[in-house]
């Protein structure tokens, strides 16, 4: 088991379209994903699940991996977000 | 452990009860953590033993009274006493007039002290029940919740195994979505737990090729609900050769959630394979082993008599009486 803190830098945050941006990625690892913002524990390949965060700018998410290819969905994951899912702003 | 400030109680319920705060406003960050209340009659009487701070104090007429019968000095004291202890907040009922010397120490000590005009009985039970209810131990999981002919089934499983669209064909089929994707769960005293779906999401899907759905939008308000006892487990898993499989149902398998044992099955998907039709069959079933028939049960009974040279057997369980 992997995981890691990131903080959402987009003027949006994590909403619907961002939420598919992620869980396009996230589905395709084998390992199992969860996203954490402070005691909300949702499926990271669940875009409903993510949008009940309702995770604004700014603020820090744990995204945990566990299973094959952890650390490489940890890596590309915490990459889609910190790049603000490639949103042009 | 789970607890609430004084604060947190006092503005969730100031309408509700009519709450007022007449002193100790600097305790407000107190906390509660136990949900049953205390009277503090005892310790007014001198006895500060079994006294908790973790617990409402309630005053009702009997307290207050009993302060008046006291010798100035003595009941200057037990006041004191009971403001110092460090109490989460003292509650008066019946809107009764508070003695002088309960706001002079509460202020003194911040001992949080509020009013408010129900009759101590109603307030206990609802300030209990609310207590119950915010203190009450919760997880959340990924699947989602359907009431089938009364029975709360949970649907767990992989992502993308079509937990959704087993709730859907069950909507569909006229039954009722309590939550999809996020479930929060809470355990009720002492082996009960309550699901409803997260507040943001309520009552919306998300289907592979559909996109996000409102199911009170689309089937009305009779294909919801609120929050549902969880009864019924069902876990869906892909359909692989060679998996252990309960091909009988004749033992029986729990879930355990928050502690608490749910009956439980695992039911393999594979395409053309109706699956809201199994599940509405399961709590068809459940609903029979609730009244103390279990078909798979009766039926070896019946097959060991035959082989025993018994003769099949008769008698059906009368399932009227057992209910």
């Amino acid at each position: 088991m992997v995981s890691a803190q990131v903080t959402i830098v987009n003027r949006l945050g994590m909403h619907a379209r961002a939420a598919v941006i992620f869980v396009r990625e996230s589905t395709l690892f084998e390992c199992e994903i969860w996203l954490e913002k402070g005691k909300k524990r949702v499926n990271g390949k669940s875009i409903m699940g993510i949008l009940t965060l309702a995770a604004a700018k700014g603020e820090t998410l744990t995204i945990e991996a566990d299973g094959p290819g952890e650390d490489r969905a940890i890596e590309v994951l915490v990459g889609i977000v910190a790049r603000g899912f490639n949103e042009n702003e | 452990m789970i607890s609430i400030s004084v604060r947190y109680f006092y503005e969730h319920n100031r309408e509700d009860l009519r709450l007022e705060v007449l002193a100790g406003e600097n305790g407000m960050d107190r906390v509660i953590r136990i949900a049953r209340i205390q009277k503090p009659g005892l310790a007014l009487a001198g006895y500060l033993d079994q006294l908790h701070r973790e617990r409402v104090q309630v005053l009702g007429q009997s307290e207050i009274s009993y302060l008046s019968t006291l010798d100035p000095d003595v009941a200057y004291q037990r006041v004191s006493d009971l403001c110092s202890a460090g109490v989460a907040c003292l509650l008066v009922a019946k809107g009764l007039e508070v003695p002088e010397i309960l706001i002079n120490q509460s202020v003194k000590h911040n001992a949080p002290l509020l009013r408010s005009p129900e009759i101590s009985s109603t307030l206990i039970r609802r300030v209990t029940t609310y207590l119950e209810d915010v203190l009450a131990p919760e997880t959340s999981v990924h699947g989602c919740l359907v009431d089938v002919f009364g029975v709360g089934i949970l649907f767990l499983g992989k992502s993308g195994i079509g937990k959704s669209e087993c709730a859907l064909g069950l909507v569909e089929r006229g039954h009722r979505l309590v939550g999809d994707d996020v479930v929060v769960i809470k355990r009720k005293a002492p082996d009960i737990l309550f699901a409803t779906g997260a507040d943001l999401i309520k009552y919306h899907m998300e289907i592979r090729g559909l996109g996000i759905i409102n199911i009170k939008d689309l089937y009305g308000v009779s294909s919801i609900r609120q929050n549902k006892k969880i009864e019924l487990v069902v876990e869906l898993v892909e359909w692989q050769q060679g998996e252990e499989i309960d091909r009988l149902g004749l033992d029986e398998h729990n879930y355990s959630i928050l502690g608490v044992d749910i009956p439980y099955l695992k039911i393999p998907v594979r395409p053309a394979r109706d699956l809201s039709l199994i599940i509405e069959v399961a709590a068809r079933n459940h609903l029979l082993k609730r009244m103390g028939y279990n078909a798979a049960q009766e039926f070896d009974e019946r097959l060991f008599d035959k082989m025993t040279g018994k003769g099949w057997r008769n008698e059906k369980p009368d399932l009227e009486s057992v209910e």
